[in-house]
C-alpha cells in the first residue's frame, strides 16, 4: 500500500485515532472525579496533545531518539542518508526526511496553501466591506474571519515562508552540507502542519472574535475556537525557537573553509539576526498565550483585575515578541532583496558591511520598542517619550538598507526580469509602509490613528513591502535552482503586474479611510459616513491580488511539471547555491567550497567568491572560478 | 563542519554544534523563565504593599532544605563530568544516579509544598503566579530528569566512554541551568516576596 508509506498519511490517521483516544481518557478521569464528563475546554486540549504526541510517534519522529537511549550506536557520517533508500522522489515529501532541501520545499508548501486559504478569508471580508449593510456574512463570522485571516497568515503563511526559504538557502549559501541538526529540522516542520489544522478548525468552533492579538479579557471568554488557537500557536512558535537554535547553530559552525561571517550573503546575515530575535521572544508570546489558556482550564487570574491581576501586563508580554515579531517577518525578505538588486544590476552590492550589520542593528533596536503598540491603551506615562524615541531609532538602519539597494542599482545594467521586478515593488512599498509608520510612533498622532485603518494599511503595506513581494522574487529567483526547470517569464510578468497595481488599489485607499476615522475590525460602517467609494476600490484591489496570486500558481505548477530544464546558474548569480547542479546534489558539495572573496564581486575584474571542486571527482587541481 | 565535530570535540566540548546548540536552547528558555518573572514583579509592583495577599504562608525552612538539594544535585552532576573526564564510566553512572534521586527527592518536596499550601492557582493573581512560576521550574526539572534516565540508559549501554561523553557535558549544562533558576525562583518567592 504506497498510501501508508507516506509518513503524513500514517501520521494523520494515528493521530485522529490518538485525539480521541486522548479526549476519551480525560472524559474517563473527569467523570472519576465527579465531574461532567464533557467541558469542551480540558476535554479538547487533552485530546489535542494526545493527538499531537501520538501523529509525530506514527511519523517516526521519535525513532532515532528512542534508538539513541536504547544504546543505539551513534554514527555521524549516517545522519544524512536516510533518503537514498526511500524510493521514489516524491516520497519523500510525505515523509519524516531530514534534508535541509526537502524540509525548505515542504515549509514552503505549505505556507503557500496557508496563503490561499488565509487569502480567501480575506477576499470575503473585502466583499463584506464593498458596501454598507450586510453583504455576505454576519459581523460574528466577520470577525472569526478577520481574526484567523491574521494569525494563520502571520504563523502559518509567513513563518513557514521564511522557515523554508532560510532551510533551502543557508546551508547552499554557507558550504554546508545539511543543517546543524536535521532531525531537530524535520521536527520542526512537522508540528506545523497540526498547527494549521488546529487554527483552520478553530473556525468550525465557534471561532474567536479577539482579532489575532487574542487580547483578554476577550479570549479568556471566547468560544472553542480560541483554545485551538493558543494551541495552534503554542505548536508554531516551539517550531519556531527549534528553528532559530538550528539556524544560528549552522551559521556560526558549518561555514565552508574561508566563509568569515563578511564573506557571508546578506541573506544569512538577516537570517542570524532574525533568529536570533525568534530564539528568545517566541517564548514570551507563547507564555502569554498559554497564561490565558490557563486562565480559560483552571480559573487563573495574571490578567484578572479583581484577582489582582493586570489586563495591560498581557499587553506587555504580548506585544515584547510581537513587535520583534515583525522583523522576523521582513529581515528575510529585506535580505532576499539584497541578494536580488545586485545580480540583477550586475554591480556589487553597496555599502557591504552597513548592510550586513544593519540586520543586527534593526534586531536590536527593534526589541525595545513594544510600547508603542499601548500608546492608546493607558501605558505608564513615563515610558511614552523613550518608547516613541526608540521606535523612531529603528528607521536609522532600514533606511541604510533602502539607500544601498538604491546606490547599488544606480548606473547598473539593470535587468528587468521577474524576480528583480518584484524587488522594485518590495522597495518602493516598504518604504511607504516605513514613512506611514513615523506618525504611529508619534505619540500624539499615533493617539489620533490608533484602531484605525491607517493601521491596517500601513502594516499591510510592511508586510507585502518587506515580506510578499520579496517572496514573490524569492520563488522566481530560485525556482531554477529548486525545480531544476524555467518558469514562464511572460506568466511571472503578469502576476508582478497583476500583484502590485492589484495591492496599491487594494491598500492605498486605506489611508485616507483611516484618516476619515474608519476603525479597523469592523464589519459595517454607516453609509452616511462615505467610506463607501474607498472600500469599493479596496475590494477590486483585493480581487486584482487573488488573480495574480492564480497566474502565479498556475505558473508554478505548470513550470514544475513541463518547464525547460534549467542550467545551474541562469542569472549569472556568484553565490555558492548557483554553482552547483539544478537542482542541487543531495549532499550539495563533493568537497566543501573554499571561499575567498566577497560574493556580491559583480562586474568586478578578478572577483572570485569561492573555488569549488568539479562535480563528480576529488580533483582539485584546476578548482572552478566564480 | 559536521563530519569533522567528533574530532573537534575530542580537544573542546564546547566547540561542538551540540554543545552550542544546547547553550541557545538555554538562552531561549532563559526568555521563558523571565516573562514569568516578569509577570511576578509587574503584578507585585502594582499590588504593594498587600503583596503576597492576606492568608499566604510560605513554608521557608522546606525551601531553603529544598535549595540545599538542588545544589548538591548540581555537584552531583559535575563530580560525575570530571570522573568520566578521567575515564571512569562507573564514577559516571554514580553521579547520574546520585544527581537523579536529588533531583527526584526535590520534585517530591515540592509537590508535597504545593499540596499544603494554603492557596490554590485559582484563589488570586498572586496564585496563579506562584503555581506558575513553581510548576514551570517543577516541568524542567522533571524534563531534566528524562535527560538523565536517558543519559544513565546510554551509559550502562557502555556507549559513554572518556573519548565519547560529549551527551554527558551537554544534559549537565541544562541540569546546571534548571538549578540556576531554581536559585532565582527561591530568590524572588521565598526571600523578596
Amino acid at each position: 500500500m504506497i498510501i501508508l508509506s507516506l509518513g503524513a498519511v500514517r501520521g494523520a490517521i494515528v493521530g485522529l485515532l490518538g485525539t480521541g483516544v486522548g479526549m476519551g481518557i480525560a472524559m474517563l478521569v473527569r467523570s472519576a472525579l465527579g465531574l461532567p464528563a464533557w467541558n469542551p475546554g480540558p476535554v479538547t486540549a487533552v485530546g489535542a496533545l494526545a493527538g499531537i504526541v501520538t501523529y509525530l510517534a506514527a511519523l517516526g519522529a521519535f525513532n532515532y531518539w528512542l534508538g539513541w537511549i536504547m544504546g543505539a550506536k551513534h554514527d555521524p557520517e549516517h545522519e544524512n542518508h536516510s533518503a537514498n533508500d526511500k524510493g521514489s522522489r516524491w516520497i519523500r515529501y510525505f515523509n519524516f526526511d531530514t534534508n535541509h532541501k526537502v524540509i525548505g520545499v515542504q515549509y514552503m508548501v505549505t505556507s503557500l496553501v496557508f496563503l490561499v486559504i488565509s487569502g480567501v478569508l480575506a477576499l470575503v471580508m473585502r466583499v463584506e466591506l464593498s458596501a454598507s449593510g450586510k453583504t455576505v456574512i454576519g459581523p460574528g463570522t466577520f470577525n472569526s474571519f478577520m481574526s484567523a485571516h491574521g494569525i494563520m497568515m502571520l504563523l502559518m503563511v509567513v513563518l513557514p515562508a521564511i522557515a523554508g526559504m532560510i532551510n533551502y538557502l543557508v546551508p547552499l549559501m554557507i558550504g554546508a552540507r545539511d543543517m546543524a541538526f536535521p532531525r531537530l529540522n524535520a521536527f520542526s516542520f512537522w508540528i506545523v502542519p497540526p498547527a494549521g489544522l488546529l487554527m483552520v478548525s478553530s473556525l468550525l468552533a465557534g471561532g474567536f472574535d479577539t482579532g489575532w492579538t487574542g487580547y483578554p479579557p476577550l479570549s479568556a471568554k471566547a468560544p472553542l475556537g480560541m483554545q485551538l488557537v493558543f494551541l495552534g500557536a503554542y505548536l508554531g512558535g516551539l517550531s519556531s525557537i527549534l528553528g532559530s537554535i538550528n539556524f544560528l547553530t549552522t551559521i556560526l559552525k558549518m561555514r565552508a573553509p574561508g566563509m568569515s561571517l563578511f564573506r557571508m550573503p546578506i541573506f544569512v546575515w538577516a537570517v542570524l539576526a532574525t533568529a536570533m530575535l525568534q530564539l528568545g521572544f517566541t517564548q514570551y508570546i507563547a507564555m502569554s498565550f498559554l497564561m490565558v489558556l490557563l486562565e480559560r482550564l483552571l480559573g487563573m487570574g495574571f490578567f484578572r483585575p479583581e484577582m489582582g491581576g493586570s489586563v495591560l501586563l498581557f499587553e506587555h508580554l504580548f506585544w515584547f515578541y510581537s513587535h520583534p515579531a515583525v522583523y522576523i517577518f521582513v529581515l528575510p525578505g529585506l535580505g532576499v532583496i539584497s541578494e536580488v538588486v545586485p545580480v540583477f544590476s550586475r554591480k556589487p552590492l553597496f555599502g557591504y558591511k552597513a548592510v550586513a550589520l544593519s540586520s543586527v542593528g534593526i534586531a536590536l533596536a527593534g526589541s525595545i520598542v513594544w510600547g508603542h503598540h499601548m500608546f492608546a491603551a493607558g501605558l505608564e506615562d513615563v515610558l511614552r517619550i523613550p518608547f516613541m524615541i526608540t521606535t523612531l531609532l529603528v528607521a536609522v538602519p532600514t533606511g541604510v538598507k533602502i539607500f544601498s539597494w538604491l546606490a547599488t542599482m544606480w548606473l547598473g545594467k539593470l535587468r528587468l526580469q521577474t524576480p528583480f521586478l518584484f524587488a522594485l515593488s518590495a522597495i518602493f512599498v516598504f518604504l511607504i509602509g516605513g514613512l506611514t509608520g513615523v506618525p504611529n510612533a508619534i505619540v500624539p498622532t499615533d493617539l489620533q490613528l490608533h484602531d484605525t485603518y491607517w493601521v491596517v494599511a500601513h502594516f499591510h503595506y510592511t508586510l507585502f513591502g518587506g515580506f510578499v513581494f520579496p517572496l514573490m522574487a524569492a520563488i522566481y529567483y530560485w525556482f531554477p535552482k529548486v525545480t531544476g526547470r524555467l518558469y514562464s517569464e511572460r506568466m511571472g510578468k503578469i502576476h508582478w503586474l497583476l500583484l502590485t497595481v492589484g495591492f496599491l488599489i487594494q491598500t492605498l485607499p486605506m489611508f485616507w479611510l483611516g484618516l476619515m476615522g474608519m476603525r479597523r475590525r469592523i464589519a459595517d460602517y454607516s453609509p452616511v459616513q462615505g467610506f463607501e467609494p474607498m472600500n469599493l476600490a479596496a475590494t477590486i484591489g483585493g480581487f486584482l491580488v487573488a488573480m495574480g496570486i492564480m497566474v502565479f500558481a498556475v505558473n508554478l505548477i505548470r513550470s514544475a511539471l513541463r518547464g525547460a530544464p534549467a542550467p545551474a546558474n541562469p542569472w549569472d548569480s556568484k553565490t555558492l547555491e548557483w554553482q552547483v547542479s539544478s537542482p542541487p546534489p543531495e549532499e550539495n558539495f563533493v568537497l566543501p567550497p573554499r571561499v575567498v572573496g566577497s560574493p556580491y564581486g559583480y562586474g568586478v575584474p578578478g572577483s572570485v567568491h569561492a573555488l569549488l571542486a568539479p562535480a563528480g571527482g576529488g580533483n582539485r587541481e584546476a578548482p572552478k572560478q566564480f | 563542519m559536521a563530519n569533522t565535530q567528533t574530532a573537534v570535540f575530542k580537544e573542546r566540548p564546547w566547540q561542538a554544534g551540540i554543545y552550542l546548540g544546547m547553550f541557545l536552547f538555554i538562552i531561549s528558555e532563559a526568555f521563558l523563565f523571565s516573562s514569568l518573572f516578569w509577570t511576578y514583579y509587574y503584578l507585585r509592583g502594582q499590588s504593594l504593599p498587600t503583596w503576597p495577599p492576606e492568608g499566604v504562608h510560605l513554608n521557608i525552612v522546606m525551601a531553603s532544605i529544598n535549595t540545599a538539594i538542588l545544589l548538591a544535585s548540581s555537584g552531583a552532576m559535575h563530580w560525575g563530568i570530571q570522573r568520566i573526564r578521567r575515564g571512569s564510566v562507573s564514577g559516571l553512572a554514580i553521579g547520574l544516579i546520585s544527581t537523579f534521586a536529588l533531583g527526584a527527592a526535590f520534585l517530591g518536596i515540592t509537590v508535597w509544598e504545593w499540596t499544603h499550601a494554603t492557596f490554590r492557582p485559582w484563589t488570586h493573581a498572586y496564585g496563579s503566579t506562584f503555581f506558575t512560576l513553581t510548576g514551570f521550574h517543577a516541568v524542567h526539572v522533571l524534563g531534566g530528569l528524562f535527560v538523565l534516565l536517558a543519559l544513565l540508559a546510554r551509559t550502562l549501554r557502555g556507549r559513554i566512554s572518556q573519548e565519547h561523553y560529549l551527551a554527558v557535558e551537554v544534559g549537565g549544562l541544562y541540569w546546571h541551568f534548571v538549578d540556576l533558576v531554581w536559585i532565582g525562583v527561591f530568590t524572588t518567592v521565598f526571600i523578596i516576596r
